[in-house]
């Protein structure tokens, strides 16, 4: 039998040319090493990375404009020490009212980027060549929320890194200034990990359950909106009818809850102003928490579910 | 040891018996699975791939069963799905590459391995563009390469020259035919489309309605049978007739005369009675059998049985 003429430059494009098989001996890694794999695309995609340009403009335009504050202040170190010095009476931003001053930043980072992560298998039927792999849908959740999580911290991470500089630099002595300094940085890192993770948590459990990216996105607007507004409505009403209960409700807020909980990191009370009713910040924790715990599960549930 | 081996497997959803007591083993080769659109062939290599589990039976694959090892088997396992499942947005080399990692390949193997099947399924240039803008032949080759990508053992198609003009078509068939014969992959091949299986494969597994119908090597479908089928440009009427006067059994059908074939002096007697008639006469020829006769004839059957 003889084989067709092959690496003919003639050929018409399209054409099979046959330069024999070889068969595969090489090593198989496992389901761990199929979830780094899946966690690693998440993460570039996260970014855009081997997409159209396209795809990198809104994630790095919304972890810009979540970091420009803390980088005005850090760029401005300098002015902000000879106001203080002058006698002026500066706010600055801090560790513990970063987060939540800019959440709504970040929040709007998850509703670009988490429905790209679940949809876009949905949505193209992928998922079916996941889930004939080493791949169960548990781990295939687990690692796209993995990747999402750890996208939000480094996000989440950066601009308090950049308040961490600019409080070193405002100081006259550097050195001496970071062993001062860091103490009261250090509880950041937990708190941005929890923030990371009931963030990534809500937004692909909620996003999962549309093969649409555009409902997926509404859906958790809506959701965070409703969570948001329902319970300070009934709070209110029902500190006009001296209901005792009604401030509990805070508990099943997304944004706010996550927010009261960074201050339990810091040790602080919470600020009356800034969080109705009586809560404390270790009761916003342990709602968090178990948000994230929820999310999941919800998350764990769709997967088990979805058809493929 | 069976390359596939069902007992009694069925799968129900509600009232739809999607497979129902089927009993199968297949030996390597290229197999062709046909029945028509609903017959249960999707529902079986899902079942065979551990995405859907059966409702009753079992299933092994390569001697590992469908539910218990269903990891193990998706190692050696490729599968090619019916429907579209590639996303538009990144090239196809980094897609199957990011396949052949999910199916365990370390990285530069994937890489490797990503480029030797993208040439074998014959993608050169365009494999760096971006998938959405791949004519449906392409998108074909590329999910041909994802099944292929990790070198299983068994290779399952579904209806792989689905939306394939005819060139595309001919190109998809021959890829699947070298992948048996020269790559030693045992490949089962979905389709309604029986001529694109009697084209490629070796063994040939009817079902239809979740039942097995027939499972025999193809050749066996259409070895010749005890059929003569005369063709006359006109008076097959006539012809009948007088075939049947002298004795023979026969049948018009369209402008063919369709004899069982009982004798070699057979010959003879339609040669005299066509001359005697003055008939202009087109071809003799042994009717061989076909395999859409396999569901013709066999429907009613079924029907009656169940």
């Amino acid at each position: 039998m003889t084989a067709p003429s092959r690496f003919t430059a003639t050929s018409p494009a399209g054409n099979i040319y046959d330069l024999g098989y070889r068969h595969y001996e090489g090593k198989r890694n496992g389901r761990a090493y199929a979830m780094w794999s899946l966690f690693v695309e998440s993460f570039r995609g996260i970014w855009g990375f081997g997409r159209p340009t396209t795809a990198k403009v809104a994630p790095f335009l919304l972890a810009g404009f979540y970091a420009l504050p803390a980088v005005v202040q850090l760029a401005f170190s300098s002015v902000i020490t000879q106001q203080v010095a002058s006698g002026a009476n500066v706010t600055l931003l801090t560790y513990d009212s970063y987060f939540p001053a800019f959440s709504i930043l970040v929040f709007f980072f998850c509703v670009a980027q988490a429905p790209e992560l679940v949809c876009r298998d949905q949505r193209n039927q992928v998922l079916p060549l996941y889930f004939t792999r080493s791949m169960g849908r548990i781990e295939y959740a687990l690692a796209r929320l993995g990747s999402l999580a750890t996208a939000l911290f480094l996000l989440l991470l950066v601009p308090t890194l950049a308040l961490f500089v600019g409080d070193v630099l405002m100081k006259p002595d550097t050195f001496g200034a970071v062993g001062d300094e860091w103490p009261r940085a250090l509880p950041a890192v937990p708190a941005t990990a929890l923030i990371s993770a009931g963030l990534a948590a809500i937004s692909l459990a909620i996003s999962s359950f549309s093969p649409r990216r555009a409902y997926s996105a509404i859906g958790m607007v809506a959701y965070v909106l409703l969570m948001e507004a329902i319970p300070a409505a009934i709070y209110s009403i029902g500190q006009t009818s001296g209901s005792s209960w009604s401030d509990k409700l805070f508990l099943v807020t997304p944004l706010t809850s996550l927010n009261g909980a960074v201050h339990w990191f810091f040790g602080e009370k919470l600020d009356p102003q800034d969080f109705s009713g009586n809560l404390t910040s270790g009761e916003y924790l342990a709602a968090a928490l178990a948000s994230i715990v929820v999310m999941t599960a919800v998350l764990a549930y769709r997967y088990r579910r979805v058809p493929a | 040891m069976a390359l596939i081996e069902t007992a009694s497997l069925s799968k129900y959803y509600g009232p739809v018996k999607a497979l129902d007591g089927l009993d199968l083993r297949v030996e390597p080769g290229i197999i062709g699975l046909v029945g028509a659109n609903g017959a249960g062939k999707s529902t079986l290599l899902k079942v065979l791939l551990g995405l859907i589990s059966p409702t009753a039976g079992r299933a092994s694959v390569l001697g590992m069963d469908s539910v218990t090892e269903t990891r193990s088997i998706r190692q050696f396992v490729g599968y090619m799905p019916e429907h579209d499942c590639l996303p538009p947005d990144v090239g196809a080399t980094e897609f199957v590459t990011h396949m052949a990692r999910i199916s365990g390949l370390p990285r530069t193997a994937a890489r490797e391995r990503t480029a030797e099947v993208l040439r074998h399924v014959g993608l050169y240039e365009e494999r760096y563009r971006q998938i959405g803008g791949y004519s449906t032949g392409m998108k074909q080759r590329v999910k041909l390469a994802q099944a292929l990508v990790h070198d299983p053992k068994l290779l399952l198609l579904d209806e792989p020259t689905n939306g394939l003009d005819p060139a595309g078509r001919d190109e998809m068939l021959d890829l699947i035919k070298r992948t048996g014969t020269e790559f030693g992959i045992t490949v089962v091949v979905a389709s309604h489309l029986l001529g694109e299986i009697e084209q490629v494969c070796t063994y040939l597994l009817a079902i239809d309605a979740g039942h097995l119908l027939r499972a025999a090597p193809i050749s066996t479908f259409t070895e010749r049978t005890p059929v003569l089928a005369v063709e006359v440009e006109e008076g097959a009427d006539r012809l009948v007739t007088a075939l049947a006067a002298s004795g023979a059994r026969a049948r018009q059908d369209g402008p063919r005369v369709l004899i069982a074939l009982n004798s070699e002096a057979l010959y003879d007697d339609v040669r005299d009675i066509v001359a005697d008639l003055g008939l202009p006469l087109v071809r003799v020829q042994q009717e061989r059998g076909r395999l859409e006769d396999l569901f013709r004839d066999a429907a009613p059957t079924a029907g009656s049985a169940g």
